[in-house]
């Protein structure tokens, strides 16, 4: 099984730049996710690896080769493609079967690895069906059977869920953790939905705008955020952002009735900056707390949350475990620990 | 029991399309019909009577009719294939973003199925005239000019040419209209999983255009078994009925000869069953393709 590296990766269509600059390595049987919002570069930054797109400047090496020019067949990588992107007119054993035909690959031992795969994927009784005889997560499990078949040292994934329904997501998303725990192979995995890059990673990369933002493990990127931007985009609710400045080694909050939470991060008085806070970091018995009057409350049940602001003010998420006493309109001592609060610069890079 | 607004609703119908089917009566269905009823009619100009069988009988006796059923099938087995053919890879060169100058060329190959009929035939007359441009460029080349309009072989190649000049870009639109219906993806999976380019040609993109290609060539065997324009307008027919077509046939029944209208619609009907007959065996084939 093979790592990768990249260094120093960029792409540009005509004068656009999409791809600044990224160095990024892969440790060899790691599952990486690259996230971030629409247009951030991420599936470019794939299809550069599988070698769809050219690579403008810098090196990728997959394994110890450098592979910026070798053709996507030879990478020893296999892709699973947003739609499917199956053979229409070929029932599934041939879908999985087809590109082996093109290896020299004796037509048993076609069979064997088809078999092989079905037999992991559960497709046993789809095998002579066509494509559209299946639903979007049949056809999701038939597009990575075909992967498999393969036996690639690399797995790339292009946002392979987001053309399936909620449940199906969630469902699949097991199925494709089940399957790197079982095939032990790279994977690179590109999706929007930060809860997919959670739950599956073994190590995040944070993309947004051509730029690696922060690459980390899930827990790093929740709990350790290099700025802003990673802050807002990892965690479900979003964090809570408000408007702080530095005096005497606290952080006075004018728009919450000056109030100061004390902190350890050290800034010159002053200074201007933003907090961070999570909507589950408001909990009882914290030592700080928000004036807040509670707005809109949503029961899910297990938690439920409160949407609340102070005056006229942002609105703020509150996760209040499982408080069902909180209606609108009630007025709301939002306690939180001081410790919890991230701190970001002017800039929106995070103050330690 | 239909309640009122249903009925209304049906005699709204029936008003709005009254008008087509009245007019499609006139002058489709009555004279379908009625060339039905003449083509067992027998005799000269107005004076006709009802004779059985005897114009098909006078069919297999008829040289002038074998000779241009016979130029028909030559013309649709060379021509139609040729022209798919060409078509196919047409639309598949076009279709490659990375191709300089792609809109020109598909314009370009577009044009000549939009061009007066009458004024292209006019030009591929002069052009392969004995003195023409064509040949006077063979010559320049150091080769023979070629009796395009005199030698019955050369005839044939010379409508071919034209026919194929003319509708090869109006296939080819329908294939590329096809080609941009096809997801990307399937084809970077391809070249991702090693399926080299004339496999992918083959294994991927025929048989998904496969219901463009059954179309464009029931449309085709239908247009070339019609073939009456481009053998009228630049070879009349000739030399010595090389390229005399079946619409040809029927027109000089009609229209040239001392009109035999019985039998020139007897002509017209061996049209329609070949049509037919031709279409089922293509749908046949195509259905065939699909179980296999």
């Amino acid at each position: 099984m093979s790592g990768l590296k990249l260094r120093g990766v960029r792409k540009s269509f005509g004068s656009v730049e999409v791809i600044k600059g990224v160095d990024l390595d892969i440790a060899s049987k790691e599952f990486v996710v690259f996230v971030g919002p629409s247009g951030c570069g991420k599936s470019t930054l794939l299809r550069m690896i599988a070698g769809l797109e050219a690579i403008t400047g810098g090196e990728l090496h997959i394994g110890d080769e450098l592979m910026n020019d070798v053709d996507p067949s030879k990478r020893g990588i296999a892709m699973v493609f947003q739609t499917y992107a199956l053979y229409p007119h070929m029932t599934v054993r041939e879908n999985m079967g087809f590109a082996l035909r093109f290896a020299k690959v004796p037509k048993d031992e076609i069979k064997r690895q088809v078999d092989e795969a079905a037999r992991i994927l559960e497709l046993g009784p789809l095998m002579d069906r066509r494509p559209k005889e299946l639903s979007g997560g049949q056809r999701q499990r038939v597009a990575i059977g075909r992967a498999i078949v393969r036996h690639p040292e690399v797995f790339l994934f292009d946002e392979p869920l987001s053309n399936l329904d909620a449940e199906l997501r969630v469902h699949m998303r097991i199925e494709i953790a089940r399957l790197h725990k079982e095939l032990k192979t790279t994977i690179i995995y590109v999706t929007h939905d930060q809860v997919e890059a959670m739950t599956l990673a073994d190590k995040i990369v944070v993309l947004r705008d051509g730029v690696v933002e922060q690459v980390g493990t899930p827990l790093q990127l929740y709990d350790n955020p290099d700025n802003l931007f990673v802050a807002g985009f990892i965690g479900s609710p979003k964090m809570n952002f408000l408007k702080g400045i530095m005096e005497n080694g606290a952080v006075r909050l004018p728009d919450y009735e000056n109030r100061i939470v004390p902190t350890g991060v050290r800034a010159a008085d002053g200074t201007p900056v933003t907090v961070g806070i999570r909507p589950e970091h408001f909990k009882e018995g914290g030592s700080a707390a928000l004036p807040l009057t509670v707005d809109i409350v949503e029961h899910l049940g297990g938690e439920t949350y409160a949407y609340a602001r102070h005056g006229n003010g942002d609105l703020l998420t509150l996760a209040t475990g499982n408080d069902r006493a909180v209606g609108s309109g009630d007025s709301y001592e939002a306690k939180f620990d001081p410790a919890s609060m991230l701190i970001f610069d002017a800039g929106g890079l995070r103050i330690r | 029991m239909a309640s009122r607004v249903v009925v209304r609703e049906h005699i709204n119908g029936w008003l709005f399309i009254a008008p087509a089917l009245i007019l499609l009566g006139i002058f489709m269905i009555y004279p379908i019909i009625w060339s039905l009823w003449m083509s067992f009619q027998t005799g000269r100009g107005m004076n006709f009577s009802f004779g059985g069988l005897a114009n098909i009988q006078r069919l297999f006796a008829d040289t002038v009719f074998l000779r241009a059923l016979g130029n028909t099938m030559i013309f649709l087995v060379v021509q139609v294939p040729i022209m798919i053919i060409l078509a196919l890879l047409f639309a598949v060169a076009l279709n490659d973003t990375k191709l300089w100058g792609r809109s020109f060329f598909r314009t370009a190959i577009f044009l000549p199925c939009v061009t007066s009929l009458v004024a292209y035939a006019v030009l591929f007359k002069s052009m392969f005239s004995a003195e023409g441009v064509v040949n006077a460029t063979l010559v320049g080349l150091g080769l023979d000019p070629v009796p395009w309009l005199t030698d019955p072989f050369w005839a044939k190649v010379l409508i071919i040419m034209a026919i194929t000049w003319r509708w090869t870009g109006y296939n080819m639109i329908f294939y590329l209209a096809a080609l941009q219906n096809v997801d990307r993806s399937i084809y970077e999976a391809a070249r991702i999983d090693g399926v080299p380019p004339w496999a992918r040609f083959l294994y991927i993109t025929l048989p998904m255009l496969k219901p463009v290609i059954l179309f464009t060539t029931v449309i085709s065997t239908i247009g070339t078994l019609q073939l009456f324009d481009e053998p009228y307008n630049i070879t009349q027919g000739g030399p010595s009925q090389a390229t005399l077509t079946l619409s040809y046939y029927i027109y000089d029944l009609t229209f040239r000869f001392m009109p035999s209208f019985g039998y020139s619609a007897t002509v017209s009907w061996v049209i329609v069953v070949l049509v037919g007959i031709l279409t089922f065996v293509q749908f046949l084939v195509a259905r065939e393709g699909r179980r296999a």
